[in-house]
């Protein structure tokens, strides 16, 4: 039984089919023209192939991020921007290379699952179409009776505006490829699709200057130094890469040390297993719903899972761990003991004061006018519904949790963070609903 | 000529890792513009260096890239590099006549620039030249094969292929990406550092009398691992096992943990889990997987009547033994209820009797020697928090002759499921 859910397009599939059309019609168009691919161009395209599927296998993946292959993109890039000198590859139509890079990706794919390692079929299709996008656009489409490609060959003393040119055609490429993923994963997160571009397009900038300017670079040298072009430049990139990864490293172990920080009431037994965890996994998902940017949510997602770091200074464990039965007084003070805790460490002052507001009452914005961060008022609900359900999604349980949170309405909690609340659990209860028919 | 070095002077400004960037800089124009450009250019870029710098220093750094910088041109023609790019035809020709050059000409300027720069530290520090030298080298050495490809790929670019100082922008904006990550990973880091001291913090918030003592602890592992010469990262492992050996204390019961009077069998093996509970709570950090070995271990004894594996001599891991001193040393030099602080002096004589039966001698020496080295205050604590009655300290080296001479307890550490653990599964059940 499948649940349709209205006229809902998904970005996923739509990457999807407009990869494998792009697929089909290079393969259509490049079939007649194979005999091109002869000689020192077949090499040329080759190896260009091997640094695609090379790139491939060498992937970066960054917590928070999708994985994904800045040199298969870079090489990809360079060989639609290549010119082969004596004009052999300028004739090269782009179905020829597309298909090229296309094969040379799914190879590179198929290496890597062969691995064992994770192969994304939709962040290799959204990249498959960026890089159509700038092929078509270099030298395919007649610009004043010319391609761009044919143009180049007329500027000879004039590379660098060859040079802006090819950096255009290529950012067009990374442009389309950041909107595809960028739909996809606003549809995936259930988050407001501006917003969730705009964070990809932040998150990916500096890798991607880096990999559009390799393509440009490579395709520029290649005038000079033919395919050595190809390895030489792909130096810098690499050393980029290096630097990137290192970087990812880091957030990862930051992840994991904010993971035991969250851990340690859990371990001194004063909250029951896991309620940071559920805790933080429920708020990130309301702020996502809320369409917070991908910065608010990393802190909204540290303040949840810290939130309960102040009971470390009580005495005797709560009964439950459930700080929601404590007495409002004891309550704000765990929530200032843990703030301070938090706030001593001088990099997560963000994260203490969501930490030390998080017990506010909502009225006190209503009637006083207090400004209490969104993320706190968020932790209050989430924090609230697991204390009440027990951890236990769905059923009586949860129904339950609902109506005493309903019954605090305005007074306790934010209207908009509840319905927030309400509408992500609306949606974890169908998607469990669909693996059970 | 004057456009080479303007265009470059923006893109050398004022950056954490500008030595790089004017390192590929001097190279390139060491082939475009000659020895005497390159001077000029280097002289320039730093010149234009902003910030506070002593004028002293301003005058040695410009004297020395633009000494470097001639150092190489003049290297680079030695070796046979083409000074007239342009006529160089097919890559091939490229890669003998200019590339090659290149790279000898960077192992040159790699070698002048250590050579300067440990001069200068010989004059002004006094710091002996040639180990000075071979470190350099060994620190920067590998980054200069970098350089040296990305300087050729300059020179490629600019000349040959045509596209003059608009390459500058190309080459330098993968750069400037790695760059700008590489300095992401300092702060991030940084912050990590700090959170990591959270997690101390929280268990000083639980147990107040032992504040500081981690810090302490961490400070003198750190010193004792620099008196026995160990790498650089095996000495942050050690002084990061220092600073965290207490943490499964988190999971002992603040009534065990504040107790006043001496603690039961049970809760002394209660208490002594927190070795083995503090690797579990950190075992899922990659980062500290080379610190772990010494939490677990940090009240094993040289004689093997430690806890929890009984593990005797060099068995037990080396950063573990370090703590154990160090542990050991600040306890007695920290007030107690049942005890005044004791002097220094008095603190090492107790060290040194106790070294070969519950401590390491090779780490008791290693204590002395750091002890000449790093001025040391016992940490004193005003009457008033010891009006309160209190049990032995668990660090105090009269708390683990204790349990060594308690075989019983021993085993019931080792054996023993963590109570706690057990509890609050039980706990878990019952929901």
């Amino acid at each position: 039984m499948k649940d349709f859910r209205g006229p809902t397009i998904s970005a996923y599939w739509i990457t999807l089919m407009a990869a494998c059309a792009i697929v089909v019609g290079a393969a259509w168009w490049s079939i007649d023209n194979l005999d091109l691919l002869r000689g020192q161009t077949l090499a040329l395209v080759l190896s260009f192939m091997l640094a695609i599927v090379l790139g491939e296998t060498a992937r970066l993946s960054i917590v928070g991020r999708r994985d994904t292959a800045p040199i298969s993109t870079a090489a990809a890039l360079a060989l639609t921007l290549t010119s082969l000198s004596p004009g052999d590859m300028a004739m090269l139509s782009s179905s020829i290379i597309v298909a090229a890079i296309a094969v040379a990706m799914a190879i590179g794919g198929l290496v890597q699952r062969l691995r064992g390692k994770p192969f994304g079929l939709a962040d290799a299709a959204a990249r498959l179409v960026g890089v159509s996008v700038a092929c078509v656009l270099y030298r395919q489409v007649p610009f004043d009776h010319r391609t761009l490609l044919e143009w180049q060959s007329t500027w000879d003393d004039r590379r660098w505006l060859v040079a802006v040119v090819m950096l255009v055609a290529s950012s067009m490429a990374m442009l389309v490829q950041l909107l595809l993923e960028g739909a996809m994963s606003a549809q995936r997160d259930h988050a407001s699709l501006l917003r969730t571009i705009a964070d990809e397009v932040r998150a990916a900038f500096g890798l991607t200057t880096a990999l559009v300017t390799t393509g440009a670079l490579i395709g520029l040298a290649e005038y000079a130094l033919s395919i050595v072009a190809l390895p030489l430049f792909l130096v810098p990139l690499l050393l980029t890469q290096f630097a990137v990864r290192r970087y990812g490293s880091i957030r990862e172990t930051y992840r994991q040390t904010i993971g035991a920080l969250s851990s340690l009431t859990d371990r001194a037994g004063y909250t029951p297993a896991g309620h940071a965890a559920r805790v933080a996994e429920l708020a990130v998902a309301m702020g996502r719903d809320l369409g917070m940017p991908q910065r608010e949510i990393l802190e909204l997602e540290r303040a949840a899972l810290l939130h309960d770091l102040g009971q470390i200074a009580l005495r005797e464990p709560i009964p439950g761990g459930a700080t929601l039965l404590a007495a409002p007084a004891d309550q704000q003070r765990i929530a200032h003991d843990g703030a301070e805790i938090v706030r001593r460490t001088g990099v997560l002052d963000t994260v203490a004061s969501i930490l030390e507001a998080q017990t506010s009452p909502y009225r006190q914005v209503r009637e006083f006018g207090e400004d209490l961060p969104v993320p706190s008022r968020i932790i209050k609900v989430a924090n609230a519904f697991d204390d009440l359900s027990g951890g236990v999604r769905g059923g009586d349980g949860e129904s339950r949790a609902m109506e005493r949170i309903h019954l605090g309405l305005g007074y306790e909690y934010d209207p908009r963070v509840v319905d927030s609340l309400s509408r992500v659990l609306a949606r974890t209860s169908r998607a469990a609903a669909i693996p059970a028919s | 000529m004057g456009l080479v070095s303007w265009s470059w002077r923006e893109s050398n400004v004022g950056h954490r890792v500008q030595f790089s960037f004017t390192s590929i800089v001097l190279l390139a124009s060491a082939v475009i513009v000659g020895p005497v450009g390159a001077a000029a250019v280097g002289a320039a870029s730093s010149l234009v260096q902003t910030g506070r710098v002593k004028p002293s220093v301003r005058v040695f750094n410009v004297g020395m890239i633009s000494c470097v910088g001639s150092i190489a041109g003049l290297v680079y023609i030695y070796a046979g590099g083409s000074q007239a790019v342009e006529t160089v035809d097919g890559p091939s020709a490229l890669l003998i006549t200019v590339g090659i050059p290149v790279m000898v000409a960077e192992v040159a300027q790699c070698v002048a620039n250590a050579v300067l720069l440990a001069g200068v530290m010989r004059v002004a520090n006094g710091i002996p030249m040639r180990g000075q030298v071979g470190k350099l080298l060994e620190t920067t050495g590998p980054a200069y094969i970098g350089y040296g490809i990305i300087g050729f790929l300059f020179v490629v670019l600019w000349i040959p292929a045509k596209v003059g100082w608009f390459s500058a922008v190309l080459v330098l904006a993968p750069l400037f990406v790695a760059r700008w990550a590489f300095v992401q990973y300092g702060d991030e880091l940084r912050a990590h550092e700090r959170t990591l001291n959270a997690l101390v913090t929280a268990v000083e918030t639980k147990d107040p009398k032992s504040a500081g003592h981690s810090a302490r602890v961490a400070d003198l592992c750190e010193w004792i691992a620099e008196s026995l010469s160990l790498g650089s990262q095996e000495l942050q492992d050690v002084r990061t096992a220092g600073m965290l050996h207490d943490l499964g204390k988190v999971a002992v019961p603040s009534r065990v943990l504040r107790s006043s009077r001496d603690l039961s069998d049970d809760e002394l093996v209660l208490f002594a889990s927190h070795t083995t509970i503090g690797v579990e709570m950190l075992s899922d950090i990659d980062f500290l997987k080379g610190s772990l070995d010494g939490i677990a271990h940090h009240h094993e004894r040289f004689d093997g009547h430690g806890h929890p594996d009984g593990l005797a001599g060099k068995q037990i891991p080396l950063a573990a033994r370090i703590i154990a001193v160090a542990d050991a040393f600040d306890a007695l030099t920290t007030t107690r209820a049942y005890r005044p602080s004791l002097p220094v002096p008095d603190a090492l004589i107790e060290i040194e009797q106790r070294a070969g039966r519950q401590l390491d001698p090779e780490m008791v020496g290693a204590l002395v020697r750091a002890l000449h080295r790093h001025e040391w205050a016992p940490t004193v604590h005003e009457e008033g928090m010891l009006t309160r009655g209190a049990a032995v300290d668990h660090d105090d080296p009269e708390a683990s002759d204790f349990l060594a001479s308690r075989q019983d307890l021993r085993v019931r550490i080792a054996h023993e499921p963590h109570p706690h653990t057990s509890m609050s599964q039980t706990a878990r059940r019952a929901r």
